[in-house]
């Protein structure tokens, strides 16, 4: 929320004259800019706010579920451990939900999100900032993998239309996108690692070998590498198949054209006429994707990690979810919102950077 | 797509019949040219058939039979005789009025012998199962030569009497027929039950939530979109903010912490398949309140709005007609879409398990660790390939549609 304030400042502050036709079109600039970021506080706050009340619903809280455990595995009576339970959490179930929610959005503006409610003396935060970076190195890898493979193979596949690589390679890519990330990791894990044993699945649980010392040395790096190569893979097969396909149709329609036969007919060299004339174009629309894929790729690490173990946001969300650790949750949430909100307003601005048309046209409204 | 309306005008009078076979005969020749689009189509037909009538062919096997557990692909019951009666005894018929012929309980050997108990030519006898040593009894009982002959389990000869343990009386002993019974074709589970009649049955109620969750889908998004479009103001600013908010938060983790809120009541499979719907919606509204908005501008529609048609009829007569393909094509994607989200959360085990379906053998398989068995792969195996094959038709299929309805994409 407060990291919001300085952009809008910033976005201001570029508005300052210098001559008259730059003034005209920063603040234009200027306008889209603000707009669009005060549409992303909003929907964080939208999201905050239906995700508290959303969660806070679920049937049974921290508290239920910490005393059937304690009825369960330690055979005490309820009231025994009703009270072992309240006395651990410092959750108090009778607080209204107004007076949490309330609670809650002031904590949030100050940037923090609260202790976890069923490991007392955890701040959520830090929780997130342990999980957090695997998950963005696991999955961001498998998009940017993704992104670039799928615009060279879109490309080649438009320049060729119609070939047989071409129509191999739309096949491969529909199968592709049409089988669950998570069923291909499964047919990995059977058949590389289980019938063929090319690799030990125990041992590439988690995220890197507890053997290995965290820092900048070469083993460690290697087994990061190691644990994250299955979920990247899997992530990437999940969704490369749709950048070709998209990538491909937006190629072939820029190929149709008539500034591309103009340049062609004046001579220009099929790189140049690659870069700035085919490339540039078509790739647009792949802005728009990319931050859907970004809330795919998120939503499916929750699958992934459960599946590979890996330690990353997803299992923790599932984690939070079983224990009913609210603050943990709702934590989880506003990352992921925010990252998708973040991701979605890079994706807008760099698209009215590549694409003038866009912040002319929404500013003149 | 704006052709279809003057397709349809060609011939007024025409029969009912003839009526449809023009549309089959498009069909049948999109599907002919685009070949990986037959193949899909005959892979949902073929899953049709799977969930209609394959039930009724192979019923689910709920038997447990503890002795075959987790046996691979191909496992069948042998009959296991001395090495010097191998030519004597080569079918339970040889057994008459010859030899002590003996099974272990619950095998899934009682079947094969049922015929041949109460005949007095015939000399049979039972072992009791007792928690699996019931079998190493039998195999001692046929060394010791107290009986002739033995119905035992494929799985069993390898590893009891074929296995590195085997002590010295087994050596004579040797399978004198190979495979009684019907064999297990896909092996079986942790419990003993055949996987094939698993995949034969858990397949409906997947197909028929994922169908039906691909209609709401599409339906929230044909009616939200139209209304979107047609509006305008107020009500497509509301409209599409409700989109973009929906899509803001990630679906999967969405719909996780929805399905716990719901809680058992989620084994009907309909409001199942509604709160899928629920979340999946916003892409195809955006897509069709752009398409609408640009249909809207089309003459005829500029007719019937000066005519004062009203709304209802412009939808449904001017505008749907004219999107049907890429309402068609969204459909199948939707379903697509819809079962990765219904097998993802049965696969963490956070929706109620009601029926033995595909995504309920993944859970087990992970959760039970025959996932990393390489004996027992086929349990989840199994399923993998179902869903893989059952999507990978769909997806087929569409792009065959798509191609049918879009004359430019079609290869030259």
């Amino acid at each position: 929320m407060a990291t919001g304030a300085p952009a809008v400042r910033e976005a201001k502050e570029i508005g300052r004259p210098a001559n008259l036709l730059v003034t005209t079109f920063q603040q234009i600039w200027g306008s889209y800019t603000l707009r669009t970021i005060l549409q992303a506080l909003i929907t964080i706050w939208a999201v905050i706010t239906f995700t508290f009340f959303l969660i806070r619903l679920m049937p049974g809280n921290p508290v239920d579920v910490y005393v059937d455990y304690l009825i369960n595995l330690e055979n005490l009576s309820y009231e025994e451990a009703l009270s072992r339970a309240a006395s651990q959490f410092k959750f108090d179930p009778n607080e209204s939900m107004i007076q949490q929610y309330l609670r809650y959005m002031g904590q949030v503006l100050r940037l923090d999100l609260g202790e976890s409610i069923t490991s007392t003396g955890t701040q959520v935060l830090d929780q997130i900032l342990r999980f957090l970076p695997w998950t963005l190195f696991a999955a961001g890898s498998g998009l940017l993998i993704a992104f670039v493979v799928g615009m060279i193979l879109g490309v080649i596949m438009a320049y060729n239309r119609n070939s047989w690589a071409d129509n191999a390679l739309s096949l491969f890519a529909a199968i592709l996108s049409a089988v669950p990330n998570y069923i291909w990791g499964l047919l990995i894990l059977i058949i590389f690692g289980v019938q063929l044993n090319l690799f030990q699945i125990g041992e590439l649980r988690g995220t890197y070998d507890p053997t290995t010392t965290p820092g900048f040395n070469l083993p460690f790096i290697i087994s990061v590498l190691e644990h994250a190569f299955l979920p990247v893979l899997v992530y990437v097969m999940g969704i490369v198949g749709s950048w070709m396909l998209n990538m491909r149709n937006s190629t072939v329609s820029v190929l149709g054209e008539d500034y591309v036969n103009v340049a062609r007919a004046r001579g220009l060299s099929q790189r140049r006429i690659l870069t700035a004339y085919v490339g540039r174009n078509a790739s647009l629309p792949m802005f728009t994707l990319l931050a859907i894929n970004i809330g795919l790729i998120l939503g499916s690490s929750v699958i992934i990690e459960q599946l590979f173990v890996y330690k990353g946001m997803g299992d923790f969300l599932i984690w939070s979810i079983t224990q009913r650790d609210y603050t943990s949750m709702q934590g989880v949430f506003l990352v992921i919102t925010i990252s998708v909100v973040l991701s979605n307003l890079i994706a807008d601005l760099l698209y009215s950077q590549l694409d003038p048309r866009v912040r002319v046209g929404e500013g003149s409204r | 797509m704006s052709e279809i309306p003057e397709k349809r005008k060609i011939e007024p009078e025409s029969s009912f019949l003839g009526d449809l076979m023009v549309p089959l005969k498009v069909f049948g020749k999109a599907l002919w040219r685009n070949k990986a689009g037959l193949v899909g189509f005959i892979g949902l037909v073929f899953f049709l058939l799977l969930i209609t009538i394959g039930p009724v062919l192979v019923p689910f096997d709920d038997q447990v039979k503890l002795d075959q557990i987790a046996a691979p692909p191909g496992s069948r019951l042998q009959l296991l005789v001395h090495a010097d009666d191998a030519e004597r005894f080569r079918s339970l018929q040889d057994f008459e009025g010859q030899g002590v012929l003996a099974y272990v309980e619950k095998t899934g050997a009682e079947d094969l012998v049922a015929p041949y108990v109460d005949d007095p030519n015939y000399t049979i006898e039972d072992f009791r199962f007792r928690s699996g040593r019931g079998v190493r009894e039998s195999v001692d009982a046929l060394a010791r030569d107290e009986i002739d002959g033995l119905i035992i389990f494929s799985e069993n000869v390898r590893m009891i009497v074929n296995g590195p343990d085997a002590p010295e009386a087994y050596q004579n002993l040797v399978v004198s027929n190979e495979g009684l019974g019907v064999p297990h074709l896909l092996g079986t589970d942790t419990q003993g039950r055949d996987i094939f009649s698993h995949i034969v049955n858990g397949g409906g109620s997947l197909i028929v939530t994922a169908l039906l969750a691909g209609m709401f889908s599409t339906l929230i998004a044909i009616v939200l979109g139209s209304v979107a479009a047609l509006q305008g103001g107020l009500p497509d600013r509301m409209l599409t903010a409700a989109a973009n908010f929906v899509l803001t938060i990630p679906r999967f983790p969405l719909l996780v912490v929805l399905a716990v809120l719901v809680g058992d009541q989620l084994s009907n499979f309909v409001l199942l398949a509604a709160l899928i719907a629920s979340l999946s919606w916003p892409v195809l509204m955006r897509a069709i309140r752009s398409l609408v908005l640009s249909l809207r501008e089309r003459d005829y529609v500029e007719v019937a709005r000066a005519l004062d048609l009203g709304t209802g009829h412009i939808i449904m007569r001017e505008i749907l007609p004219n999107m049907m393909s890429f309402v068609a094509i969204n459909f199948i994607f939707a379903t697509t879409a819809a079962m990765y989200l219904q097998i993802g959360l049965i696969f963490l085990g956070m929706a109620p398990i009601t029926d033995y379906s595909w995504g309920v053998m993944l859970y087990f398989g992970r959760t039970r660790g025959t996932l990393f068995s390489a004996d027992s792969a086929s349990m989840v195996l199994s399923p993998v390939i179902a869903i893989a094959l059952f999507q990978v038709s769909l997806v087929l299929f569409a792009r065959a549609v798509e191609e049918m309805f879009d004359p430019r994409l079609r290869s030259a």
